[in-house]
Protein backbone atom coordinates (compact mmCIF):
# COMPACT_ATOMS: atom_id res chain seq x y z
CA UNK A 1 0.00 0.00 0.00
CA UNK A 2 2.53 2.23 0.86
CA UNK A 3 4.75 1.30 -2.39
CA UNK A 4 1.37 2.52 -4.10
CA UNK A 5 1.30 5.37 -2.76
CA UNK A 6 4.59 6.45 -3.46
CA UNK A 7 3.74 5.75 -7.12
CA UNK A 8 0.84 7.39 -7.06
CA UNK A 9 2.80 10.73 -5.85
CA UNK A 10 6.00 10.00 -8.46
CA UNK A 11 3.16 9.49 -11.49
CA UNK A 12 1.12 13.03 -9.98
CA UNK A 13 4.33 14.88 -9.32
CA UNK A 14 5.98 13.90 -13.31
CA UNK A 15 2.33 14.66 -14.28
CA UNK A 16 2.38 18.39 -12.85
CA UNK A 17 5.92 18.33 -14.39
CA UNK A 18 5.16 17.57 -17.56
CA UNK A 19 2.32 19.69 -17.59
CA UNK A 20 4.16 22.47 -16.40
CA UNK A 21 6.97 22.20 -18.97
CA UNK A 22 4.44 22.23 -21.44
CA UNK A 23 2.46 25.12 -20.16
CA UNK A 24 6.42 26.83 -20.19
CA UNK A 25 6.93 25.84 -23.85
CA UNK A 26 3.59 27.61 -25.36
CA UNK A 27 4.08 30.33 -22.83
CA UNK A 28 7.72 30.71 -24.68
CA UNK A 29 5.95 30.17 -28.24
CA UNK A 30 3.37 32.86 -27.65
CA UNK A 31 5.79 35.24 -26.57
CA UNK A 32 8.00 34.44 -29.75
CA UNK A 33 5.11 35.32 -31.50
CA UNK A 34 4.23 37.87 -29.79
CA UNK A 35 7.71 39.41 -30.23
CA UNK A 36 7.44 38.98 -34.33
CA UNK A 37 4.08 40.68 -33.68
CA UNK A 38 5.44 43.31 -32.42
CA UNK A 39 8.20 43.78 -35.52
CA UNK A 40 5.81 43.46 -38.09
CA UNK A 41 3.57 46.12 -35.97
CA UNK A 42 6.69 48.60 -36.34
CA UNK A 43 7.17 47.74 -39.97
CA UNK A 44 3.61 48.19 -40.50
CA UNK A 45 3.66 52.07 -39.03
CA UNK A 46 6.64 52.96 -40.76
CA UNK A 47 5.09 51.34 -44.22
CA UNK A 48 1.86 53.53 -43.04
CA UNK A 49 4.41 56.44 -42.26
CA UNK A 50 6.28 56.28 -45.76
CA UNK A 51 2.61 56.12 -47.31
CA UNK A 52 1.06 59.27 -45.57
CA UNK A 53 4.61 61.13 -46.63
CA UNK A 54 4.17 60.21 -50.28
CA UNK A 55 0.81 61.04 -49.93
CA UNK A 56 1.32 64.13 -48.62
CA UNK A 57 4.17 65.00 -50.93
CA UNK A 58 1.91 63.70 -54.11
CA UNK A 59 -0.87 66.62 -52.83
CA UNK A 60 1.77 69.17 -52.32
CA UNK A 61 3.22 68.17 -56.48
CA UNK A 62 -0.30 68.18 -57.60
CA UNK A 63 -1.59 71.33 -56.17
CA UNK A 64 1.88 72.65 -57.75
CA UNK A 65 1.28 71.44 -60.75
CA UNK A 66 -2.42 72.96 -61.03
CA UNK A 67 -1.45 76.17 -60.13
CA UNK A 68 1.21 75.97 -62.72
CA UNK A 69 -1.26 74.49 -65.29
CA UNK A 70 -4.07 77.62 -64.31
CA UNK A 71 -1.37 80.42 -64.70
CA UNK A 72 -0.66 78.49 -68.16
CA UNK A 73 -3.96 78.40 -69.38
CA UNK A 74 -4.60 82.14 -68.29
CA UNK A 75 -1.29 83.26 -70.56
CA UNK A 76 -2.45 81.38 -73.12
CA UNK A 77 -5.76 84.29 -73.23
CA UNK A 78 -3.53 87.17 -73.67
CA UNK A 79 -3.01 86.77 -76.99
CA UNK A 80 -6.59 86.71 -77.65
CA UNK A 81 -7.44 89.36 -75.53
CA UNK A 82 -4.77 91.73 -76.77
CA UNK A 83 -5.99 91.22 -80.32
CA UNK A 84 -9.67 91.83 -80.01
CA UNK A 85 -8.09 95.22 -78.02
CA UNK A 86 -6.09 95.93 -80.98
CA UNK A 87 -8.99 95.59 -83.20
CA UNK A 88 -11.78 97.35 -80.96
CA UNK A 89 -8.68 99.96 -80.66
CA UNK A 90 -8.54 101.16 -84.54
CA UNK A 91 -11.45 101.05 -87.25
CA UNK A 92 -9.32 98.94 -89.58
CA UNK A 93 -11.83 100.08 -92.43
CA UNK A 94 -10.78 103.41 -92.64
CA UNK A 95 -7.24 103.10 -91.84
CA UNK A 96 -7.14 100.59 -94.95
CA UNK A 97 -9.39 103.43 -96.84
CA UNK A 98 -6.66 106.15 -95.79
CA UNK A 99 -3.18 103.77 -96.52
CA UNK A 100 -3.89 101.11 -97.80
CA UNK A 101 0.07 100.47 -98.83
CA UNK A 102 0.92 100.71 -94.79
CA UNK A 103 -1.91 98.87 -93.94
CA UNK A 104 -0.98 96.10 -96.15
CA UNK A 105 2.76 95.93 -95.30
CA UNK A 106 0.91 95.84 -91.16
CA UNK A 107 -1.31 93.09 -92.32
CA UNK A 108 1.51 91.05 -94.05
CA UNK A 109 3.92 91.26 -91.00
CA UNK A 110 1.30 90.09 -88.87
CA UNK A 111 0.35 87.69 -90.50
CA UNK A 112 3.50 85.86 -91.63
CA UNK A 113 4.28 86.40 -87.40
CA UNK A 114 1.15 84.19 -86.60
CA UNK A 115 2.14 81.44 -89.53
CA UNK A 116 5.67 81.24 -87.57
CA UNK A 117 3.72 81.67 -84.04
CA UNK A 118 2.05 78.67 -85.51
CA UNK A 119 5.33 76.83 -86.31
CA UNK A 120 6.82 77.74 -83.01
CA UNK A 121 3.95 76.28 -80.80
CA UNK A 122 3.48 73.40 -82.63
CA UNK A 123 7.61 72.79 -82.71
CA UNK A 124 7.37 69.45 -80.83
CA UNK A 125 10.66 70.36 -79.72
CA UNK A 126 9.67 73.68 -78.45
CA UNK A 127 7.47 72.20 -75.81
CA UNK A 128 6.53 75.69 -74.09
CA UNK A 129 4.91 78.23 -75.07
CA UNK A 130 7.38 80.89 -77.66
CA UNK A 131 5.81 84.65 -76.69
CA UNK A 132 2.02 84.69 -75.93
CA UNK A 133 0.60 87.40 -74.91
CA UNK A 134 3.80 89.25 -75.52
CA UNK A 135 2.39 93.35 -75.73
CA UNK A 136 2.52 95.06 -79.57
CA UNK A 137 2.80 91.81 -81.63
CA UNK A 138 -0.22 90.67 -82.26
CA UNK A 139 -0.24 88.56 -85.41
CA UNK A 140 -3.57 90.31 -86.82
CA UNK B 1 -5.61 30.83 -26.65
CA UNK B 2 -2.72 31.48 -28.85
CA UNK B 3 -1.30 35.10 -29.52
CA UNK B 4 -2.70 35.79 -33.73
CA UNK B 5 -0.57 36.00 -36.06
CA UNK B 6 -0.20 39.69 -38.17
CA UNK B 7 0.69 39.45 -41.74
CA UNK B 8 1.72 42.38 -43.13
CA UNK B 9 1.48 42.68 -47.30
CA UNK B 10 2.71 46.00 -48.76
CA UNK B 11 1.96 46.61 -52.74
CA UNK B 12 2.66 49.58 -53.93
CA UNK B 13 1.00 50.12 -57.69
CA UNK B 14 2.48 52.91 -59.09
CA UNK B 15 0.51 53.72 -62.50
CA UNK B 16 3.10 54.30 -65.18
CA UNK B 17 2.35 55.78 -68.42
CA UNK B 18 4.45 55.85 -71.59
CA UNK B 19 4.95 59.26 -72.23
CA UNK B 20 4.62 59.28 -76.45
CA UNK B 21 6.29 61.71 -78.60
CA UNK B 22 4.74 64.95 -80.16
CA UNK B 23 2.94 64.89 -83.52
CA UNK B 24 5.32 66.95 -85.97
CA UNK B 25 4.93 70.93 -85.94
CA UNK B 26 2.39 72.43 -88.28
CA UNK B 27 3.30 72.87 -92.07
CA UNK B 28 2.51 76.15 -92.67
CA UNK B 29 2.58 77.86 -96.01
CA UNK B 30 2.96 81.44 -96.28
CA UNK B 31 -0.39 83.98 -97.67
CA UNK B 32 0.06 87.21 -99.62
CA UNK B 33 -2.08 89.57 -98.62
CA UNK B 34 -3.32 92.92 -100.75
CA UNK B 35 -5.77 95.92 -99.32
CA UNK B 36 -7.53 97.05 -102.22
CA UNK B 37 -9.78 99.76 -102.42
CA UNK B 38 -10.85 102.15 -105.13
CA UNK B 39 -7.60 104.56 -105.53
CA UNK B 40 -5.83 101.69 -105.81
CA UNK B 41 -7.13 98.89 -107.39
CA UNK B 42 -5.70 99.37 -110.79
CA UNK B 43 -2.28 98.98 -109.06
CA UNK B 44 -3.41 96.32 -107.44
CA UNK B 45 -4.95 94.76 -110.43
CA UNK B 46 -1.26 94.85 -112.37
CA UNK B 47 0.65 93.69 -109.33
CA UNK B 48 -1.72 91.11 -109.09
CA UNK B 49 -1.35 89.80 -112.61
CA UNK B 50 2.05 90.22 -112.88
CA UNK B 51 2.42 87.79 -109.96
CA UNK B 52 -0.40 85.28 -110.32
CA UNK B 53 -0.85 85.86 -113.92
CA UNK B 54 -4.40 86.02 -114.23
CA UNK B 55 -6.99 87.81 -112.39
CA UNK B 56 -8.78 85.64 -109.87
CA UNK B 57 -8.65 86.36 -106.30
CA UNK B 58 -10.97 85.76 -103.25
CA UNK B 59 -11.96 89.12 -101.41
CA UNK B 60 -12.93 89.04 -97.83
CA UNK B 61 -14.00 92.25 -96.28
CA UNK B 62 -11.97 94.10 -93.20
CA UNK B 63 -14.31 92.89 -91.12
CA UNK B 64 -14.62 89.65 -92.01
CA UNK B 65 -10.58 89.76 -92.30
CA UNK B 66 -10.76 90.67 -88.30
CA UNK B 67 -12.96 87.95 -87.73
CA UNK B 68 -10.31 85.48 -89.39
CA UNK B 69 -8.14 86.92 -86.85
CA UNK B 70 -10.05 86.04 -84.21
CA UNK B 71 -10.60 82.82 -85.08
CA UNK B 72 -7.08 82.25 -85.80
CA UNK B 73 -5.99 83.69 -82.26
CA UNK B 74 -8.89 80.76 -80.77
CA UNK B 75 -6.93 78.29 -82.54
CA UNK B 76 -3.79 79.47 -81.07
CA UNK B 77 -5.33 79.66 -77.61
CA UNK B 78 -6.70 75.90 -78.05
CA UNK B 79 -3.57 74.53 -78.81
CA UNK B 80 -1.56 76.61 -76.49
CA UNK B 81 -4.16 75.45 -74.01
CA UNK B 82 -4.07 71.77 -74.84
CA UNK B 83 0.02 71.50 -74.94
CA UNK B 84 -0.33 72.88 -71.46
CA UNK B 85 -2.62 70.01 -70.27
CA UNK B 86 -0.47 67.57 -71.95
CA UNK B 87 2.59 69.19 -69.94
CA UNK B 88 0.57 68.91 -66.64
CA UNK B 89 -0.23 65.14 -67.01
CA UNK B 90 3.18 64.49 -68.24
CA UNK B 91 4.61 65.95 -64.76
CA UNK B 92 1.35 63.87 -63.12
CA UNK B 93 3.21 60.88 -63.85
CA UNK B 94 6.72 61.24 -63.40
CA UNK B 95 8.11 59.69 -60.41
CA UNK B 96 7.56 62.07 -57.41
CA UNK B 97 11.69 63.34 -57.05
CA UNK B 98 13.34 62.51 -53.75
CA UNK B 99 13.89 66.23 -52.68
CA UNK B 100 10.32 67.08 -52.27
CA UNK B 101 9.51 63.21 -51.01
CA UNK B 102 11.65 63.94 -47.90
CA UNK B 103 10.33 66.92 -47.22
Amino acid sequence: MFSSLRIAIVLTLLALGGTGFMWIKKLQGDLEIARENVAKMEVAVQVSEASVATLQADAVRSAELNASLQRELQTAEKYGDELRATLQKHNLTALAQRKPGLIEDRMQDATNKLWDDLRGITDPNGVQQPDAGTQNSNSN
Amino acid sequence: MPEPKIVTVTNTVKTTVPIVARPKGAQINDVKIYVVTAENYDEFVKKFTDKNGELAYIAISVKDYENLSLNFAELRRYIEQQQQIIIYYEEAVKPIPEEIKNN
